[in-house]
């Protein structure tokens, strides 16, 4: 017999009684201590569950997560270790009208980048207008002048871009960085929705949150689009570097998916042009890759290197228009951080439209009134490099100590064009399970947005988390977890 | 299908056979312990399986102290259970998408509990329960296979993989007869079929006629029984055939005219002109057919001509893929 909701009631478990949000935009109380509308369910379902419940149902996610092999691999000198991506229990909520307004911003951004995209690498008229000093673009260390004049499938540099967002003290949303490379992560989002169902299916179904399993068809069709050949169904495949590649859980995962082929380098042959699989049955001729490697490994004929994971010949197949890829070649001038500060001008300028999103405020070190404010003031910004990813390489001024403010002050001195500062936003916060009790741990959003015949973008995103105490830094390999975010209908 | 797709699937199914089989023959030499001091015979006994296994050096220069746990634990040894089944997972993890979930959630359940603290414990404790785990284990895997997955042109190089493997631990156990040093016992005999899963199937056919001869016999050419050789061979015939759609009988490629070969050396010989020949130096060119035909298989459906030579430098190949 299931308990009436009475009895619970009478032994409902405070869970919040020392739960301490000063200083920080909380995701459940906001500003003040009273929580949230939309968070009301979660609260009332955390206090009727008892520790122990808690404690199994968290024990049975993280065998789950083992399991099914939903792990990455973390290489240290010798052997990788595979380990699964932290996961805590309690979901983010986004309410429909605030996820209204994200969705409509990343649109925005999205096509604003891709404008931007095909004019550097056509008319360049962004940079003949003074938006942009063409040094800043073609310094980029992504900048690819072979793409100069090249005409991309669609029009679409950007298919499939992963935007990082963060709230600040007030709980605005500011975009943080872009990542218009290969972003990852949205296997944990859709495999945390599948656990979810399973530990909380009442509040999940009372709650009525958007689903998000339509993910892999969406990029599908978005590849598909793409096809040089008309007739038939086209093939894609998934390009992955590899088996010991740490996001190589991913790749086979959105392959099965999708249904498509993973593919290695190894696997495909160009021949006159044209690309080819190499299947027990002879060669089959791919149309369209979604590719999960950097640009200059794609090919070494054609980078010059020594890099065995990518096709020899592929860029000329690319060039040719024979093959389509996703993303396209030389993105990564878009999500370098010292373009970033220019993407709301890029907005206006393109679209006459004044940015949705706000972002943080950028200090460029290659201007030198920036330079000598952030040399000046290292103790209370972040400085990031220009073009790392992964958390790497980055100083949180007011948490380090001053022999490592003057590493980075050398090295800003050094080559200013590699490193930006901003204030330090203090992330908000959210409800997460810390050794037994419910502390708040800072979190951020990352959304993946699909650009296709239409603009697509599955309701939320990844939520990563700093597990740690205090820490700003949610990256997977750096102690961050996840958390299932759930987008309420409207 | 992807030539290293069938390649990985193929080595994923041969691991699997292959942690079955060993495990095998270990747990049924740990029971003819029970019986036999170790004085008298078991040491000659343990000696022959090392020998069948190619294991006797890794062995010797070893720090373990009985063949039974270095045949299930050894890091050294490539045909370490513990590495036959790490390497099926390997294989597995390429090619996750060919496979149902359930499969992988059995071969990964068993990777993480043979890469465990427990394991030891419980090899060490609980022996006959840790043996059961990893054989049927296998047997779980070979029925996924058949009831979860499309049985297309990957499950065939799965099942390619499978009986070749069975075939080559088949002919091993029988060789460990021909390896003892003296002429088999009854314990002998008894050992070699039920480290083939014989035994029920043996007394079914030959009753209580236990000779070198009729255990051969059942092991080499019985038509019916699926570990036998000859069974194992008209599989791997039948599925080339599946796979390049060429009548059986006729050949369009090497690892058609190799296996059938093959076949009909096993079809048109017999028990007794192979004692006659020598059943080790007959086993041995059955050992060799099996060879060539793995290695045709691979060259005709995996490697393109020009590669049949060449090396990768793997290395340098791996931290490449990590840095993407």
């Amino acid at each position: 017999m299931a308990q009436n909701l009475h009895t619970v009631d009478a032994v409902a478990i405070n869970r919040f009684k020392d739960y301490s949000n000063t200083g920080f935009f909380d995701e459940m109380f906001g500003t003040g201590f009273v929580v949230q509308d939309h968070y009301q369910q979660i609260k009332s379902r955390l206090s009727q569950i008892g520790d122990s419940e808690l404690e199994t149902k968290q024990q049975q996610v993280a065998s789950s997560f083992l399991e099914h092999g939903v792990t990455f691999t973390v290489y240290g000198e010798t052997e990788g270790t595979e380990r699964i991506f932290p996961f805590d229990l309690i979901p983010r909520v986004i309410p429909s009208d605030e996820w209204h307004e994200i969705e409509q911003g990343l649109v925005q951004r999205i096509i604003a980048l891709n404008l931007f995209l095909n004019d550097i690498y056509k008319d360049s008229k962004i940079i003949k207008d003074g938006v942009i000093p063409r040094e800043v673009v073609e310094s980029s260390p992504h900048y690819r002048v072979e793409m100069v004049g090249f005409n991309v499938p669609k029009d679409i540099y950007i298919h499939i871009c992963g935007s990082d967002l963060i709230r600040d003290e007030q709980g605005r949303y500011l975009v943080l960085e872009d990542n218009a490379r290969c972003p990852s992560g949205v296997s944990y989002l859709l495999e945390n929705r599948e656990i979810m169902k399973k530990a909380f299916p009442r509040t999940y179904r009372e709650m009525s949150v958007c689903p998000v399993e339509a993910y892999p068809d969406l990029l599908l069709n978005s590849l598909e689009y793409l096809s040089p050949r008309n007739s038939g169904k086209p093939v894609c495949v998934l390009l992955t570097p590899g088996v010991y590649n740490s996001a190589y859980f991913e790749h086979t995962y959105l392959a099965r998916q999708m249904g498509i082929e993973i593919v290695e380098g190894k696997d495909l042959i160009t021949i006159d042009e044209f690309l080819f699989m190499r299947t027990t049955h002879g060669l089959v001729q791919v149309d369209v890759i979604y590719r999960r490697l950097d640009d200059n490994f794609l090919d070494p004929s054609f980078f010059k290197n020594d890099s065995l994971l990518g096709v020899s010949g592929l860029m000329n197949c690319y060039l040719k228009g024979n093959v389509s890829l996703a993303n396209g070649i030389g993105t990564g001038v878009a999500d370098d951080k010292v373009t970033y500060a220019y993407v709301p001008e890029m907005i206006r300028y393109y679209l006459a439209q004044e940015p949705i999103l706000e972002q943080v405020p950028t200090y460029l070190c290659w201007r030198e009134d920036d330079r000598k404010f952030v040399l000046e003031n290292l103790q209370d910004l972040v400085i990031k490099p220009a073009n790392e990813s992964g958390g790497y390489g980055m100083l949180i001024g007011s948490s380090s100590s001053r022999k490592e403010r003057e590493e980075f002050s050398d090295r800003i001195k050094k080559s200013p064009r590699d490193y930006i500062a901003q204030p330090i936003v203090s992330l908000s916060r959210h409800p997460t399970f810390c050794d037994g009790s419910i502390e708040g741990r800072h979190v951020d959003l990352r959304p993946f947005v699909l650009y296709g015949d239409d603009i697509e973008i599955v309701p939320g995103g990844l939520t990563r988390v700093a597990l740690q105490k205090d820490s700003l830094v949610v990256n997977s390999s750096q102690g961050g977890g996840s958390k299932d975010t759930w987008v309420l209908k409207g | 299908m992807l030539s290293r797709v069938a390649d990985t699937l193929w080595w994923m199914s041969r691991f699997v056979e292959r942690a079955e089989g060993v495990t095998r023959i270990v747990q049924v030499h740990r029971d003819s312990d029970l019986e036999t001091e170790f004085s008298q015979g078991a040491a000659e006994y343990w000696n022959s399986a090392l020998i069948a296994l190619y294991a006797q050096n890794e062995f010797e220069v070893g720090k373990f102290k009985d063949p039974g746990s270095f045949i299930i634990f050894s890091p050294q040894w490539i045909g370490s259970v513990i590495n036959c089944v790490n390497a099926a997972r390997e294989n597995a993890r390429m090619v996750r998408d060919q496979l149902s979930e359930e499969i992988w959630v059995e071969l990964n359940n068993l990777y993480h509990f043979l890469n465990s603290e427990d394991a030891h414990s419980n090899f060490a404790t609980e022996e006959a329960k840790f043996y059961a785990r990893i054989i049927r284990f296998s047997l779980i895997f070979q029925g996924l296979s058949d009831a979860t997955i499309h049985q297309d042109e990957g499950w065939r190089f799965m099942t390619l993989g499978k009986y070749l493997e069975r075939a080559d631990l088949t002919s091993r156990v029988l060789d460990t007869l021909t390896l003892l040093g003296s002429e088999p016992t009854r314990l002998d005999l008894i050992r070699a079929l039920r480290s083939c899963s014989a035994f029920s199937a043996f007394k079914k056919k030959y009753r209580g006629a236990l000779t070198l001869s009729n255990v051969a016999d059942l092991l080499l050419f019985s038509e019916d029984f699926p570990r036998s050789l000859r069974f194992s061979l008209r599989c791997i015939d039948s599925q080339l055939h599946e796979i390049s759609a060429v009548p059986s009988g006729s050949f369009t490629n090497e690892a058609e005219r190799l296996s059938g070969r093959a076949l009909a050396h096993m079809n048109f010989s017999d028990i007794n002109s192979m004692i006659s020949q020598g059943l080790h130096e007959s086993i041995d060119e059955i050992q060799k057919l099996l060879i060539a035909v793995g290695q045709s298989i691979f060259e005709t459906y995996v490697l393109l001509p020009s590669e049949i030579n060449s090396t990768t430098p793997l290395q340098k190949l791996q931290s490449q893929m990590q840095q993407q």
